[in-house]
This record gives structure tokens, sequence and C-alpha cells, in this order.
């Protein structure tokens, strides 16, 4: 398809991740990072590559869907498949600009399970599957990042609460009404259940080996440990009935299994001791016996050793030299 | 006329007899370990592997008594025999 192949340099828009698997911020206080090996995030920000989007142009369509979707965007809104591919351009060039400690901020403050080095594209990723319009505890810095995720224009200096208000009413009507029905039934849900203690403090998954990680299936699978700390009526709220109940079996069951696997992996391990325990005093006890048996065997070898010698003692000393004494004499005469 | 003493026949004769058969034992014995050891696939590889281990283990502090006994008493046994040779050269 393609005349020339792409140049990987221009595909990164996002800035490296570094040796602590933090990238360097985005739009640092003073000249160049220290810390960043690569050009400057900016530079790369505004330098458009023509290859970036024609390679996301020869993706098939679904593809192309599913990856717009991940972005927060509607596919359908798009009419031709060149500008679902310059919103996504878009939205990267967007992720690249945000500051990394306020997206960790609203992944924190949103409860979603990321790994601690995830990259930026990762924690956007997450912050988009948050619909919650709750902002207590969101930081200011948190705050505006959301906001820009969301496509609302602040503008700079704009007070807080300015700004909650701003992003209320970017939610719709009906999206607001099917947010607070959820939320009710979050709350009766929870009440019937008895769930009343208080969310726990929030904790990073473990970091994902490797630069980047593989992305959302590997926060998916191993969700349960970072989300486990919401509760029912935030999930219920978030995902519907159904959904919030669904997540919650489904932690459940992989908490479940994990721990059963956990007591296998002990039992096996403790077996695994107790064989090699029992080989050593069998091992002991074998070579205890066959040294026994060579110290009998020894002693009876030495008995009759003992024996034979003096036999011969006996015999030399008290029967041969007499009869040799005896027959002297008549060899003389 | 050979002169033929019973009792050192009777000694040499189970000398030869045990150590042949003895020898031929062991070696029979030490022979199929070889083989059965010499295996290429996992599990014998496993199993030498482990075995080794093993051996690497043993402690002498274990089993120091009855080893200090057999090596006295095969030098007893190797004074004897020279004992032997010594009354043989005085006849």
């Amino acid at each position: 398809m393609s005349a020339n192949p792409p140049d990987p340099n221009d595909l990164k828009l996002l800035p490296p991740v570094g040796e602590a698997g933090r990238p360097p911020a985005p739009n640092p206080a003073g000249g160049a990072s220290e810390a960043s090996p690569t050009p400057t995030p900016a530079a790369a920000v505004i330098a458009i590559s023509p290859s970036a989007p024609r390679q996301l142009a020869d993706l098939p369509k679904d593809e192309l869907a599913t990856l717009a979707e991940e972005f927060g965007l509607e596919p359908r809104r798009y009419k031709t498949p060149q500008d679902l591919v310059s919103a996504i351009h878009g939205r990267r060039q967007l992720i690249a600009s945000l500051d990394r400690d306020a997206m960790v901020d609203v992944v924190r403050w949103g409860r979603r399970p990321v790994p601690i080095n995830a990259t930026n594209e990762q924690l956007a990723h997450e912050i988009w599957r948050i619909k919650s319009m709750r902002f207590d505890g969101l930081s200011e810095r948190g705050l505006i990042a959301l906001s820009r995720l969301r496509g609302v224009e602040i503008a700079a200096g704009e007070p807080i609460p300015a700004m909650v208000k701003k992003l209320k009413k970017s939610e719709g009507f009906f999206a607001r009404m099917n947010r607070k029905r959820r939320a009710v039934l979050g709350s009766i849900v929870s009440n019937m259940i008895g769930e009343n203690d208080p969310a726990a403090e929030y904790q990073f998954l473990p970091p994902v080996e490797g630069r980047g990680g593989p992305g959302p299936t590997t926060t998916t699978a191993s969700a349960a440990p970072g989300a486990r700390d919401r509760s029912i009526k935030e999930e219920i709220e978030e995902s519907g009935l159904f959904g919030g109940i669904a997540s919650r079996v489904k932690k459940t069951a992989d908490q479940y299994i994990n721990q059963k696997l956990d007591e296998i992996e002990s039992r096996i391990d403790r077996k695994l001791d107790e064989i090699d325990r029992r080989l050593a005093e069998w091992r002991d006890k074998e070579i205890a016996n066959r040294l026994r048996i060579l110290k009998i065997t020894l002693w009876a070898s030495v008995i009759v050793a003992s024996l034979s010698l003096i036999y011969s003692y006996v015999k030399v000393n008290f029967y041969d030299k007499p009869g040799n004494a005896a027959t002297m004499p008549t060899a003389k005469k | 006329m050979w002169d033929l003493d019973p009792f050192q026949f009777f000694r040499l004769t189970v000398a030869w007899i045990a150590t042949i058969y003895a020898t031929v034992i062991t070696l029979q014995s030490a022979w199929g370990w070889v083989l059965y050891l010499s295996g290429g696939d996992k599990y014998m590889t496993m199993v030498r592997r482990y075995l080794i281990i093993h051996a690497l283990r043993l402690r002498f502090k274990t089993f120091w008594g009855d080893v200090i006994i057999c090596i006295l008493l095969c030098m007893v046994f190797l004074l004897l025999w020279r004992l032997h040779g010594v009354i043989a050269q005085g006849v």
C-alpha cells in the first residue's frame, strides 16, 4: 500500500519510558530534561508526520473503529476513515501534551486498575472509561486533564467550581438521568448486600515487564487487585446493574481461584520438601547399613587373619623346628 | 610330595571364591547402574542431577565413626598380612 516504508521514529508521538518507568513531563519547566534521551516531546507533537496517518489508514475498518473507541471516539460520527484517522491522531497529540502526574491523579481518583509503569496512552484509555461525575478528591491538575480528555474547553486560571460545572454540563441530560438511575440502583443493591465499608486506599497494579506493557489486556486480566477497592455502588453507577454485579462476581471468582492456586502451590511445595527429606533419610540409612556390613566383613577378615597368624606361628616355632633338629644329627652321621 | 596343609587349603580356597564372587557381583551392579543412569532423556538427566545433589549433601560427620573404624580394621588386616610374610621368611 505505502510506497515508502514508514519511519518508525515518526510514530513516537509519546515520550519514551525512562529507566524508572516514568516518562519525562511533556512540557518540562526549563530547557531540555536530562532524563529524556530523545528529542523533546513538544517537537515530536508539533511535527505531524505524513507516514503515521497513512499507517493508521491501512488498518481495516473494524480495527480502526475499535482503536477509535479505545481513544474515546465514536466511529459513527466520522463520515470517512480519513476523518477518523485524523481524530485518532489528534487524540494522540492530546495525550502527549498532558502531564503524566495529572493523569495519574485522575486514575487514582477513578480507582482504575493500572500498573505503576503504565504509559500515558494506557492511562488515557483508563481515564476514558471513567464516567463518574463526582469529582471529590480529584486534584486541580487532574480536573484539568480530565476536562481536556472529555473535550471540555477550560480557560487558563479558571476556578474549580466553574470547571466542575462545565464538565457536568457536557454530560447531557439523558446520560445524567441514566447515571442517577444507576446510582440509585447501586445504593439499593449495596444496602441489600450490606456493603458499607469505606473504600480502602488505592493501590497500583504490579509493574508490567517490558516497555509499555501489552496494554489493556494485561490490566484487564489482572484487574482484580487494583479495582477491588471500588464499592459495588460505584461499579453499578459506572457500568449498570448487571455490568457492576458481573464484574464484582468475576473479581470475587478471580480472588477465589488465586487463593486456591496459592494453597495448591504451597501444598505441592510442602510435599516436595517432605519427599526431599525422606530421600535424605533413606540415603543416610542405606549408607549406614552398607558401612555396618563392611565393618562386619572386615572384623571377620581380621579375626580369621589373627587365627591364621597364630596357627602359622605355632606351626613354625613348635611343630616344624623340633622336626628339623631331629633330622640334622642323622645327616651328620 | 606336595605338603597339603588343610587349614591353609581351606583359607586360600575360601579367599579365592569369596573374592571372585564379590568382584563379579560388584561389577555387575555397577555396570547396571551406569547403563541406567547414562540415559539421555529428560527424566534420567533429572535423576542423575538429583543423585549428584544428594551425594554432595552427604556430610562426613554422620558416618565418621564407622568410616574411621573401617580404616583402622584395614590397617590391622594389612599388618597381619605383613606378619604372615615375616613368619614365613623366618622358616
